[in-house]
């Protein structure tokens, strides 16, 4: 998958920045996908829709953009990041306040909808997620590499322990990591893409909504 | 923030899994996130971190990975070695057979129950540790899947469900100070295992202090007497004045 680098999102950053509102919806298309991923793997993703709150976020920053406070993209990253990150915390706190019922048929609700994490897959994408991860692991060159994978994501073993048990220097082990996931992008570009479409079609769509939504309400018609 | 910079890609692509698995501190943490708002490649790497882990997940329980049974690449030392036990089983499985072929007189009650035993034991496999937390089962499929023909004789929950909180109780980024939380939410925990069925409690933990940093640790010590089917584990958090369920997950039981 080859997206925009983040030296284009940073000039398109600083284009928005300068009051371009062209720039301004490249930005949220190219912040997006990171915004979410802050969310669906932060620290209090058990807790959060992270699609609504993606969009919550990318619209405080672009009121941020506008206000002219910021005058550095990459404070507007590290901006974004914090938002996504408060966001989510005060949705967790909101939730987490509602788990003072003891001992009722509703605390177990909410704890089994707290537990359970957003469920992206259905069962025949469960499979074929399955399936890619076995070809991948058919198709690693040695058998040391499919045991690290095996051992580290399902065993839960520690790096530190694997590197000393395999004979492995940290940065083999990164480089069998690193080298895995490309591999796997690729099987499932192929054999499941709506798996692996990221930025996803929304991705595209909310942020044009959510410029669209400032551009009315600044210029009242359209 | 230089982690930014084009050459340090490589660098912040290795803390990838440590993110995903919640390892990274917070200052680390931060730093990583605003890194991932201004890359999608990253951001896509994190993605398919996750995809790899639930795929290793969902493969096994499928049946289709065997966890942890290959051992390393043996080198010459090693072949060595192998040589030498294997030589030694031989001749231990010699002498047994000698043993067996001209036994000793003993009851046939005590002989029968400890072959029973035997088998039991060879019939169990290694204990095995589960830990449930930053990756965890789809809401439609159990998260932890034990088969009777590949039964643990030990199973160990490790649930990553500890919430943090600041000395006054309560749930930050940051606490009064600039520190971070590190008071647990309840001082101690304890996990119950409910049969689905009947609703029945099929075992109790005992209760375990909360220690910041250290997983909480649930062991099942004879998994193989859990009837078949499906089964809540509920995490519960305790303090003195008042308890909440914290985490539940799913057991299944399978005989094949």
């Amino acid at each position: 998958m080859s997206g925009p680098s983040t030296e284009d999102i940073e000039r398109v950053v600083s284009a928005a920045l300068g009051g371009d509102r062209h720039a301004e919806s490249q930005m949220l298309v190219a912040l997006r996908p990171g915004v979410l991923a802050v969310l669906r793997f932060g620290a209090f993703h058990r807790w959060v829709d992270a699609e609504d709150l993606t969009q919550e976020t990318l619209q405080v920053v672009v009121e941020r953009v506008r206000a002219r406070t910021i005058d550095d993209p990459r404070k507007v990253f590290a901006f974004a990041a914090a938002t996504a990150r408060n966001l989510a915390l005060n949705a967790a706190r909101k939730v987490l306040r509602q788990q003072t019922v003891v001992d009722s048929e509703l605390v177990d609700e909410i704890a089994q909808n707290l537990e359970m994490e957003p469920n992206d897959l259905s069962d025949s994408d469960d499979r074929h997620l399955a399936q890619a991860v076995m070809t991948l692991l058919d198709e690693l060159p040695t058998p040391r590499d499919r045991q690290v994978l095996v051992r580290f994501y399902l065993d839960g073993a520690d790096k530190q322990s694997l590197c000393r048990e395999l004979g492995l220097s940290p940065k083999h082990f990164d480089r069998v990591l690193m080298r895995a996931r490309t591999r796997l992008r690729t099987i499932i570009e192929r054999r499941a893409p709506h798996l692996a479409l990221f930025p996803r079609i929304t991705s595209i769509l909310l942020p044009i909504a959510l410029s669209f939504t400032f551009w009315v309400r600044d210029f009242g018609s359209w | 923030m230089n982690s930014l910079d084009r050459h340090s890609l490589e660098e912040q692509t290795r803390l990838v899994s440590r993110y995903v698995a919640g390892d990274l501190s917070r200052s680390e943490r931060a730093e990583f996130e605003a890194w991932l708002v201004a890359s999608p490649e990253l951001a896509a790497e994190v993605e398919m971190e996750r995809r790899l882990r639930r795929g290793i997940a969902s493969a096994a329980r499928r049946g289709w990975l065997k966890r942890g049974t290959q051992t390393p690449l043996p080198s010459v030392a090693d072949q060595r070695w192998r040589f030498a036990v294997a030589a030694s089983v031989l001749v231990s499985l010699v002498t047994v057979g000698v043993a067996v072929v001209v036994p000793e007189r003993e009851t046939s009650e005590s002989s029968d129950t400890r072959v029973a035993a035997v088998t039991t034991l060879a019939r169990l496999a290694a204990p095995r540790t589960v830990r449930l937390g930053s990756v965890r089962g789809f809401g439609t499929s159990p998260d932890v899947i034990v088969t009777r023909s590949d039964m643990p004789r030990e199973l160990t929950i490790e649930p990553d469900v500890m919430v943090l909180t600041c000395e006054d109780g309560s749930i930050d980024l940051e606490c009064a100070g600039g520190t971070a939380p590190r008071t647990p939410q309840y001082s101690e925990y304890e996990m119950d295992v409910v049969y689905r069925r009947d609703s029945s409690l099929a075992l109790r933990s005992s209760r375990q202090l909360a220690n910041p940093g250290t997983l909480l640790s649930f062991v099942v010590s004879d998994p193989q007497k859990l009837q078949t089917g499906d089964y809540d584990l509920l995490v519960r958090g305790h303090s003195s004045d008042h308890e909440e369920v914290v985490a539940r997950f799913w057991l299944r039981i399978t005989d094949q």
